[in-house]
């Protein structure tokens, strides 16, 4: 039997740079580059880094 | 402290509660004031107190106490009939004679000897009574009515009037005596209360962010120049 097709996006987690374990939840297309962006920590109340963490460092 | 005038223009000044309390117990017949000499001796960190020695000792209360009981249990058995049957005839567990075999009076305990029954024929209203082999009489005046009425004497001063009590202050400072390791955890000399994990671990993870947001604007500065993260390395691990 056919193995099911794999979905064209995936669900990523953005961890904050900032070390405090807090992250975003974000929806991406399957073969994007890794998603990176400069959002709100609520814990250090502050804009900072959030890069997206990879699964077993797969992303490169 | 109870002379009798003093004793009468005090009174006088107790609240109705202590006064027919003393009516109704006497403290010349009940108190602890009267109550005959106690043998057992003391624990060791009580002594120690009374003493005024602030250096740490070593020896705990069941030493003390233990060399007390062998030494009665020894005398006790020193009859010739005793002494063949434990160690001739019968095996070493197995032996009739209960202090031979380590038994303790119940009041080997200085705490215990604390609590005087009362004198015969009038007993202690704070403590319970045995009726029998297996059944037990609770105390006239229960825990709760005793520890108000040692609060109340306490605060008129005439705490050692009262009957020995389970509440009483020098019940509860010769029990906290001898029961050194029951404390709570931890909070004993050289020791350290252990503490949820997020409490032990705040310090280095509080540390940890400091850094991080120490290193941030640098971090920020690299990701921009690397074109928003294409060509970024360090990606974290989940």
């Amino acid at each position: 039997m056919a193995k099911k097709a794999k979905s064209r996006t995936i669900t990523v987690r953005l961890i904050s740079m900032a070390m405090t374990g807090f992250y975003r939840t974000m929806v991406r297309p399957r073969t994007h580059r890794p998603l990176s962006m400069l959002k709100y920590d609520p814990v250090v109340k502050k804009q900072v880094l959030f890069l997206e963490a990879t699964k077993g460092g797969r992303n490169k | 402290m109870a002379t009798p005038q003093a004793a009468s223009s005090l009174a006088s000044k107790l609240p109705t509660r202590l006064r027919n309390f003393f009516a109704r117990y006497p403290p010349q017949i009940y108190s602890t004031t009267v109550r005959p000499p106690i043998t057992v001796p003391k624990p060791a960190a009580l002594a120690q107190a009374a003493a005024g020695a602030g250096a740490p000792n070593a020896t705990t209360t069941t030493t003390t106490t233990t060399t007390t009981t062998t030494t009665t249990s020894s005398t006790s058995s020193t009859t010739p009939i005793t002494d063949a049957i434990t160690e001739s005839l019968l095996p070493s567990p197995y032996t009739p004679n209960r202090e031979a075999k380590g038994y303790q009076p119940p009041d080997h305990k200085y705490s215990d000897a604390l609590l005087w029954k009362g004198p015969k024929g009038q007993l202690n209203p704070f403590l319970p009574r045995k009726l029998g082999e297996r059944k037990w009489e609770g105390p006239r005046i229960g825990l709760r009515r005793q520890a108000e009425l040692v609060k109340l004497a306490r605060q008129f001063g005439v705490e050692e009037l009262l009957p020995p009590s389970r509440k009483s202050a020098e019940y509860k400072e010769a029990r906290r005596a001898e029961n050194q390791g029951l404390a709570v955890k931890g909070t004993g000399v050289g020791q350290k209360v252990k503490g949820h994990k997020w409490e032990r671990t705040m310090e280095a993870r509080l540390e940890d962010r400091r850094k991080a947001m120490l290193e941030m604007p640098e971090m920020v500065r690299l990701w921009k120049q690397r074109g928003h993260g294409r060509g970024w390395k360090q990606w974290p691990k989940k």
